[in-house]
C-alpha cells in the first residue's frame, strides 16, 4: 500500500469514528456522564450520612424540597407534631418498594431512624428518644425536648430497609429512591440504572455514570466530549468548552469572619487556649468593619465575580432576614469609630484607651479563595484605620487560636440548625460551632421559641426575629456576631443540549447538589 | 546451603524486628498528631453535630479507651490475622487496601519496570558519547524532567493526547459507562498507556543521570583506555564492559525508589483517575485513621524493604566478587 493510500484508509477510519458518536446523537440521549465529584469514601449508607447534600439518589426521604426549597410530601403522605412538640406521627405512602421489589412498610423507617441515633456517623439524631411504627403505615417519633429542627431528617435521611441492612450495605445500597447501583468502582466511577420500582417522578436519563476525576480532568473529559455534566471552581469558570453552557448556581456556601465578643480576661478553653480579644469585643469595631466592607468588590477580586455578597449566615433562605443588613458605608463607619471613642494614631491605626485597633485574621493556608479574601479584607479596613494583618494557619493551628482571633470560616446548610450553632450561647466554645463566644439572651430567647414551634414553617419568624428583632440580632445591625463577606457561585458546565431547569439554592459543597432536581432534567436537541 | 539459610534468617529477623519498629513509632506518631479524628470524619456535617454524638462517633471506633489499650487491641487483633477496620472507608482494611493495590499493581510494576529499564539505556548512551548532541538532549530531558512538576507534565500529556488528539482516555481504567466484568483486556491497555507513560518518563531521569556519571568513570579508568588502545570503540567498551560495572548504581537507584511507588499512585489517582493506594494513605493520614494507615506503612515497609534485599542480592549477580552471603562489603570497582 502507498502511503497516500494508507493515510486516505486512517483519515476514512479516524472520519468514521468520530460520525459514529454523533449518529447517536440525534436521539434524545438518555445517559448521562457527570464529573462532579462527591464520591464518599464511606460508601452509601444514609444511617452513616450519606445523601446529606444533594439527594441521597439510591433511598427516598420523607419529606423532599422543590428547586424553590418548598416542601412536598415524599415517603411521607402526612406529618404532624404533637401540641407539646414532643411527638411526630408520619403516615408512610403506600405501595412503595425497594429496588429489590420488597415492600417499603413504617418498620423499614422506625428502624432507620433508630439504627442511625446509635450508629454513631454523621447524622445527630441524640434529640430523639424512640421511632416507633404503631402499624403498617404510621411511624410514631419521640423526641426528648422540642426541637424543630429535627425535621431536617425528614428531608436528609434516606430510608433502608430493616431486612437488608447490615455490614457491607454503604457499598450494596438498596433503597427506594429514583436510582439503583450497578458498579462503583472506587477513585473512578459509579454507574447508576433507573430504580423500575420507583414511585415518583422519573427522569429521562435512565443510566448516569458518575466520574471521580479531579477538577482538572473533569474539564478536560468535558473538552474531549466525554463528560456532560462538570462541576468546575470559580477560577476555571471562564474556560468553557464548545457545545457547553454555563449553570450557575445560587448558594449559601458563604465566607465570613467570626468575631471574638468576649475581653480576653486570662479566660482559657477546654484545651488551654485563651478565649476574647480586646479589640474585637468592641461592638464598635465589629459594626465598623460590617459597614466598611466593600463587598462586591470582593466577589469581583477574588472570585472573579462568580459569587454575591454576604450579609448573614442564610442569606436569601426563608429563616433569613435581610432587614438585619447594614447599607454599606465608610462614612458611618468612620463616625462610628470616632464617636466610640477610637482616635486616629499617627500611623493612621485608631487607638482608644491606648488599645490600637489591631488584630491577625486567620485563614486556612491550603485555601486560597480565603486567602484572597482575609488579603482584601485587611486593604479595605487600612482607610477605616483598622490595622487586619491576614495569616495563613493549618486547621490544627486555627484550632489553637479560634476562641482568641478572627478566623474566616466558610459554612451554608438547608437548615437553620446551623444558624442554632452559630450563635446560640450554649454551643460556645464548643469544637468550631460558636467559636466567637457569641452571647445574646434574646437571641436566645427566639431561638428557644423557634425550636418550640408547631412546625418548621412557623419557626421561621423566630429565626428571623433572632437575625433581627428590631432592636437587637445577631446582625450586623445587632451584635454584629461576624462579619460576612461573599457566597461563593457554584459552577456548571452542562452540555448545552440538557436543560436542567431551576437549581436550588445550593449549601456549602459543590458539585452533588446539583442532582437534587434531576428528575426534572430533559435533553432539548432534537 | 547453610551460609544462605544463615543469610536469609538473619534478614527475616531484622525485618521482623523492623516492622515492629515502624508500627510502634507509627502508631504514637499518629497519636501525637493534632488530628482529631471525629473532626476529620464529620467535615462540612460539623455544625449539625453537637457533643453527644461527637462521644458516640469516638465510641464506635474506640477512641474513648487509654491509648495503650487501643494498640493493644490492635496488635492482638493483628495476630489474628486482623488488620482492623478502616474509619474513613467504613470497610475491613483488607478490603480497602486489597481493592486498590490489585489495580494499581501492573501500572505501578510496569512504570517501574520500563524508568529503569529506559533510564538504563540512556545513562548509557548518553556518557558513550558524552559531549555530543545525543548526549546533550538526553541530559536536558533528564535534567527538565527532574525539576517539573509531575502533576503538570500528566495534565499536559492529558491535553495533549486525549483532549486535542483523542487517541487515549481522559481517565480511569476502563471505559466510561462500562461495567468491570464488560471491560476487555484492550480496553484495559488502552487506558493504561497515558498514565504508564506519565510514570515511566518521570522515574527515567534519575537513573539515566546516575548511570550517566558511573559509566563516565569506568570510560576513563585504565582499563578501558587498555580496551580501547586494543581497537575497541567507546561503544564496545561502554556495552561489554561497562554495562555490567555501571548497572550497581542503577540498582540501587531503582530499588530505592520503590517507596516512592506510593508518590505516582497519587499522582495517577489525581490526574487519570486510575486506583490506587495513594488517596487511601493521604486519607488515613489527614483523617487519624490509624488501622489503615498503620497497615500501609507496614506494608510499605515491607516492600522496600524487600527491594533492598533484592538490590543487594542482585549486586552479586552483577558483580561477582561481591559475596554478600560472606558479609562482605561493596569494594572499589577497577579492571
Amino acid at each position: 500500500m502507498s502511503f497516500r493510500a494508507c493515510l486516505t484508509a486512517v483519515l476514512a477510519t479516524s472520519a468514521l469514528a468520530a460520525f459514529l458518536p454523533s449518529a447517536s446523537l440525534a436521539a434524545p440521549r438518555t445517559e448521562l456522564v457527570l464529573a462532579i465529584g462527591g464520591e464518599p469514601d464511606d460508601g452509601y449508607d444514609p444511617v452513616l450520612g450519606w445523601g446529606r447534600y444533594g439527594h441521597p439518589l439510591f433511598q427516598s426521604t420523607l419529606l423532599t424540597r422543590e428547586a424553590d426549597l418548598s416542601t412536598s410530601p415524599d415517603l411521607a403522605t402526612a406529618w404532624s407534631l404533637s401540641d407539646d412538640r414532643l411527638t411526630w406521627t408520619i403516615t408512610i405512602r403506600d405501595g412503595v418498594k425497594f429496588s429489590d421489589g420488597t415492600p417499603l412498610t413504617a418498620k423499614d423507617v422506625a428502624f432507620t431512624f433508630t439504627e442511625t441515633a446509635k450508629s454513631g456517623g454523621t447524622v445527630d439524631l441524640s434529640v430523639m428518644e424512640s421511632a416507633v411504627a404503631t402499624d403498617e403505615h404510621t411511624v410514631v417519633i419521640k423526641l426528648k425536648r422540642p426541637w424543630i429542627t429535627f425535621v431536617e431528617n425528614f428531608y436528609a435521611l434516606g430510608i433502608v430497609p430493616a431486612a437488608e441492612y447490615g455490614p457491607g450495605y454503604a457499598r450494596k445500597p438498596v433503597g427506594s429512591g429514583p436510582y439503583r447501583m450497578v458498579s462503583w468502582t472506587e477513585g473512578e466511577q459509579l454507574i447508576v440504572e433507573a430504580n423500575p420500582f420507583y414511585y415518583g417522578k422519573m427522569s429521562p436519563f435512565k443510566r448516569l455514570t458518575f466520574l471521580f476525576t479531579g477538577e482538572d480532568t473533569s474539564l478536560a473529559a468535558a473538552s474531549a466530549g466525554k463528560a456532560d455534566v462538570v462541576s468546575v471552581p470559580a477560577t476555571l469558570a471562564d474556560a468553557m468548552p464548545h457545545g457547553f453552557t454555563t449553570v450557575v448556581a445560587d448558594t449559601v456556601d458563604n465566607r465570613g469572619i467570626v468575631f471574638p465578643m468576649r475581653r480576653n480576661e486570662g479566660e482559657k478553653d477546654a484545651g488551654g487556649y485563651p478565649i476574647g480579644n480586646d479589640v474585637t469585643a468592641d461592638i464598635a469595631i465589629r459594626k465598623a468593619i460590617n459597614l466598611g466592607l466593600d463587598r462586591k468588590a470582593l466577589v469581583d477580586a477574588v472570585l472573579l465575580g462568580h459569587g454575591t455578597p454576604a450579609y448573614g449566615p442564610a442569606d436569601d433562605l426563608p429563616w433569613s432576614n435581610p432587614e438585619g443588613r447594614v447599607s454599606e458605608d465608610e462614612g458611618a463607619a468612620k463616625a462610628l469609630l470616632d464617636a466610640a471613642g477610637w482616635a486616629p494614631g499617627a500611623d493612621g491605626v485608631r487607638v482608644k484607651d491606648g488599645l490600637r485597633a489591631a488584630f491577625d485574621v486567620i485563614y486556612p493556608s491550603s485555601d486560597s479563595v480565603r486567602q484572597g479574601l482575609a488579603v482584601m479584607l485587611s486593604e479595605q479596613m487600612k482607610p477605616l484605620g483598622i490595622a487586619i494583618t491576614p495569616k495563613g494557619d493549618t486547621w490544627e493551628g486555627i484550632d489553637r487560636v479560634k476562641h482568641s482571633t478572627p478566623v474566616l470560616f466558610g459554612w451554608g446548610s438547608h437548615s437553620p440548625q446551623e444558624v442554632y450553632s452559630l450563635y446560640q450561647s450554649g454551643w460556645a466554645g464548643i469544637e468550631s460551632y460558636n467559636a466567637g463566644y457569641f452571647e445574646n439572651a434574646a437571641v436566645d430567647g427566639h431561638f428557644e421559641k423557634a425550636q418550640a414551634a408547631e412546625s418548621l414553617e412557623a419557626s421561621y419568624p423566630f429565626w428571623r426575629q433572632a437575625e433581627w428583632d428590631g432592636k437587637t440580632g445577631f446582625s450586623a445591625r445587632g451584635d454584629a456576631g461576624w462579619a460576612w463577606m461573599v457566597n461563593l457561585d457554584h459552577v456548571y458546565f452542562v452540555r448545552a443540549c440538557i436543560d436542567v431547569g431551576q437549581t436550588q439554592i445550593e449549601p456549602h459543597g459543590h458539585g452533588w447538589p446539583i442532582t437534587a432536581t434531576i428528575q426534572n432534567w430533559r435533553w432539548i436537541c432534537e | 546451603m547453610p551460609v544462605w539459610f544463615r543469610f536469609v534468617a538473619m534478614r527475616l529477623f531484622r525485618l521482623a524486628l523492623l516492622l515492629i519498629g515502624v508500627a510502634v513509632v507509627a502508631f504514637a506518631l499518629a497519636k501525637m498528631s493534632p488530628v482529631d479524628p471525629v473532626t476529620a470524619y464529620l467535615g462540612p456535617n460539623i455544625a449539625k453535630v453537637g457533643p453527644e454524638q461527637r462521644a458516640l462517633i469516638a465510641a464506635r471506633w474506640g477512641l474513648d479507651q487509654p491509648v495503650a489499650t487501643q494498640f493493644l487491641a490492635w496488635l492482638s487483633n493483628l495476630a489474628s490475622g486482623d488488620f482492623g477496620w478502616s474509619a474513613t472507608y467504613n470497610a475491613p482494611v483488607v478490603d480497602v487496601i486489597g481493592s486498590r493495590v490489585a489495580a494499581s499493581a501492573a501500572l505501578m510494576g510496569l512504570a517501574w519496570m520500563f524508568s529503569g529499564v529506559i533510564g538504563f539505556s540512556l545513562g548509557v548512551i548518553a556518557a558513550t558519547f558524552q559531549g555530543g548532541w545525543c548526549d546533550r538532549v538526553i541530559r536536558v530531558y533528564a535534567y527538565v524532567l527532574a525539576s517539573t512538576p509531575t502533576f503538570w507534565i500528566a495534565i499536559l500529556l492529558l491535553m495533549g493526547f486525549s483532549v486535542a488528539l483523542g487517541w487515549t482516555p481522559v481517565c480511569c481504567a476502563a471505559p466510561i459507562g462500562l461495567l468491570p466484568e464488560e471491560v476487555t483486556l484492550i480496553q484495559r491497555l488502552h487506558h493504561l498507556i497515558l498514565p504508564l507513560v506519565a510514570l515511566s518518563i518521570l522515574g527515567i531521569s534519575q537513573i539515566a543521570l546516575h548511570t550517566r556519571a558511573k559509566m563516565i568513570d569506568i570510560l576513563e579508568s585504565d582499563f578501558a583506555t587498555y580496551a580501547r588502545a586494543q581497537g575497541a570503540s567507546r561503544l564496545d567498551v561502554a556495552l561489554r564492559h561497562g554495562a555490567r560495572n555501571a548497572a550497581l548504581p542503577a540498582i540501587t537507584v531503582l530499588f530505592a525508589s520503590l517507596g516512592e511507588l506510593f508518590g505516582g499512585s497519587i499522582l495517577a489517582e489525581q490526574v487519570f483517575s486510575y486506583p490506587g493506594l495513594g488517596s487511601a494513605t493521604i486519607a488515613a493520614g489527614v483523617r487519624g485513621d490509624v488501622p489503615l494507615l498503620l497497615a500501609i506503612a507496614m506494608g510499605t515497609t515491607l516492600v522496600v524493604s524487600l527491594g533492598n534485599t533484592i538490590a543487594d542480592s542482585l549486586y552479586a549477580v552483577a558483580d561477582p566478587r561481591i559475596d554478600i552471603a560472606a558479609g562482605a562489603p561493596l569494594r572499589e570497582i577497577g579492571p
